[in-house]
Order: structure tokens, then sequence, then C-alpha cells
């Protein structure tokens, strides 16, 4: 399943892109239900917009999201965020995945926080696999320093 | 505040009361005020002069560049993700972990590490693990005990030689290159695991994390 976007900068929310998408909604979560129009089906990765899977704390200080892509593999949810710094400067981000069952529970414990250094114009993929195989969701959470 | 709940839980009016009651009122309120100005409600913790306090497990560690709590999550985490990305552990299979050396300069703990990874992976309920080499003397002597020390009901002592033997077998080493010179230190962190068939002594499934730090001295 293809997910694509072109993401955020800071204060401007994302623009959808592909047929997938959903109504805009704000980088903080929104609820669940309205996230997870496949949740009756357990084997199918959730869609959206790319807006509505980010968690953004503070600016995201010219990084966004270019695509995310999510499929199942060997009965896992397996997902890749490509990050963007749309900047000359580089940024220092720090992401982890939230994963989610089809009620919208979390599946698992919080994910470890990562560092990744984002060199200008730089574009880098954030892989992710669920932990267990009830995930159908998931949310990115991101900051970005200067 | 006393308006307030009088207000809502009595729906007596101050306004309406005598003059006295009035002023007895006004005074127990700011009795009241002053008091709760004064005083805060403590916490229920043990804290000396040194200030102490809990912080999020899974922050991003930067205190020094050793090898630290955030290497340890990302190194685990990477291994059970591409452990299971992959189709090996159809059907549920044993699996135990064997050695995992360091060979870095630092003391790690690196059963520290594989904890963190079996955890995950008997979590997913894909994977079973029998016990390791180090965990097998007190499977044994729990054994012995059930058959031996003639303490329990034969129908419910744990039969010997039962023990299921691992498919697979998981080992690793931690390696660490380290450069330095007057202004920076540079530490560069590879963590590789391999996880063999023990039958066949076949190579099944290898992956590895980089981690590099650079630190200013």
């Amino acid at each position: 399943m293809l997910i694509t976007r072109k993401a955020l900068v800071a204060s401007a929310l994302l623009a959808a892109l592909t047929g997938l998408a959903q109504a805009q909604s704000s980088p903080t979560a929104p609820a669940p239900a309205q996230l997870n129009p496949n949740a009756a089906n357990p084997n199918t990765p959730s869609t959206g917009s790319a807006a509505s899977k980010l968690m953004l704390r503070g600016d995201a200080y010219g990084v966004s999201i270019a695509e995310i892509r999510a499929q199942r593999r060997n009965e896992m949810l397996v997902v890749q965020t490509e990050l963007l710094n749309g900047e000359k400067s580089d940024r220092q981000v720090y992401w982890r995945y939230r994963w989610l069952d089809a009620d919208g529970m979390q599946v698992g414990d919080d994910e470890g926080w990562k560092p990744q250094r984002l060199m200008g114009q730089q574009s880098v993929y954030l892989k992710g696999l669920a932990p267990k195989s009830t995930a159908v969701d998931f949310r990115i959470e991101m900051n970005v320093e200067k | 505040m006393i308006r307030a709940k009088l207000g809502n839980t009595m729906n007596i009016r101050p306004s309406l009361l005598p003059s006295t009651s009035r002023i007895a009122l006004l005074g127990f309120a700011l009795a009241t005020t002053t008091l709760t100005g004064c005083n805060t409600v403590s916490s229920p913790v043990v804290r000396f002069d040194r200030e102490v306090n809990y912080g999020d497990s899974k922050a991003v560690e930067l205190v020094t560049n050793e090898f630290g709590s955030t290497d340890l999550q990302m190194i685990a985490e990477k291994m059970t993700q591409s452990l299971l990305d992959t189709p090996i552990f159809t059907g549920r299979p044993t699996v135990t972990i064997s050695t995992v050396k360091n060979k870095t300069s630092e003391y790690i703990d690196t059963k520290n590490i594989m904890n963190s990874i079996q955890t995950t992976l008997v979590k997913s309920g894909k994977v079973r693990f029998t016990r390791s080499i180090d965990e097998m003397q007190a499977g044994v002597d729990e054994l012995q005990r059930q058959n031996q020390s003639g303490l329990y009901k034969k129908d419910s002592a744990a039969k010997m030689s039962q023990m299921k033997g691992a498919k697979y077998s998981l080992e690793g080493e931690l390696t660490s290159i380290v450069k330095q010179n007057s202004q920076t230190k540079d530490v560069f962190y590879k963590f590789t695991l391999k996880m063999y068939d023990v039958e066949e002594g076949t190579i099944e499934w290898q992956e590895e994390k980089d981690i590099r730090k650079t630190s200013k001295r």
C-alpha cells in the first residue's frame, strides 16, 4: 500500500497528493477511528494522509515527509517514511514509530527515540516494523532541532 | 472557594446570611486561603538535598560517547525488526542464545542486548526460545529436584529427557573503532548478529548495526 504525500513544513500542514487522501488534519494525532478505515480487516494496513500519521513536536524547521509506504510482510506491518530536509543547513531529527491495533490501542511498549542527522537537502528512509502482527496502524513521532 | 462550594452544594448565598455569619464566613475563607497559600501538598517521594528526577527511559542519551542505553535500544530494535522481517520464523521454530562477545575496550553487558532482543521476539509470538547455556543449570536443578528429591507425585513431576533442542542459535559480537585527536573523539560501534542452523551449521540470517558517536574533547 502506498501513501504518497507532500509533507509538512512547520506551520503549513501537508497537502494530500494521492487518491488515498483523507480530510486534512492536525499533525497531532486525531482520533484513530477517522484514520483507520480498514480497521475491520486486520490484514490491511490503514490508510490516511501523511499528516494524520505524523505527530510533530514543535517546529519542523524545513524537514518534511516526502512519502510514506506501508505494507504487510510475514504478517507484520512494515513502514517506510522518506524524510526530506528542504533547507541547506543540517537538521537533527529525533523520531520513533508508535503502533496501533484495530481498536486504536497501542501495540507493545514505546519504541526508543532514535537520533537521525539530516544534512542539507538530504533525504533518508526511516524504516519500522511493528512488534506484533496485531498492529494495523501507526504514527511517526518526531521532533526537529536546528 | 468557600463561596463556590456553599453555592454549589448547599445553595446558600452569603449575601443572604446575617451579618455576623457573613463576617465569620469571610474570616474562615481568609484563613483557609492563607493556609493553602503557605502549604503545598507534598508528593509521595523520598527526596534529599540532591535533586533527582525520573526521566524518559526511551530518550536519546547524550551524556558521554561511551556505549549507552540508546545504543542498546537501537541495536536491539534493528535486530528484532530484521529477524521479524524475514520468513525464517514461519512455524514458530525454537531458538537459543549462544555467545555474544564484547570486543570493545569498554565493559558492556552484551547479555542485556540479547535480553532485549529475546523479549521483543518472545512477545511477538513468532518464535520459541529454549534455555541458553547460561540458563541451563537452573533448569537441570529444577528437573532433578522434581524427579530425585522424592518430594513430588510422579504424575505431576516434569519428565526428564523431554527438553526441546533449538533449531537455531544466535551468536553475535560487538566491536568498536575509536579515533581521537586533541579536539574530537569518534567512536564507531558495530554489532553483528548471526543465526545458525544448529544441525546443519549454516548461517540462515545475519544483520549488522552501525553506530557512530562523535564528541568534542
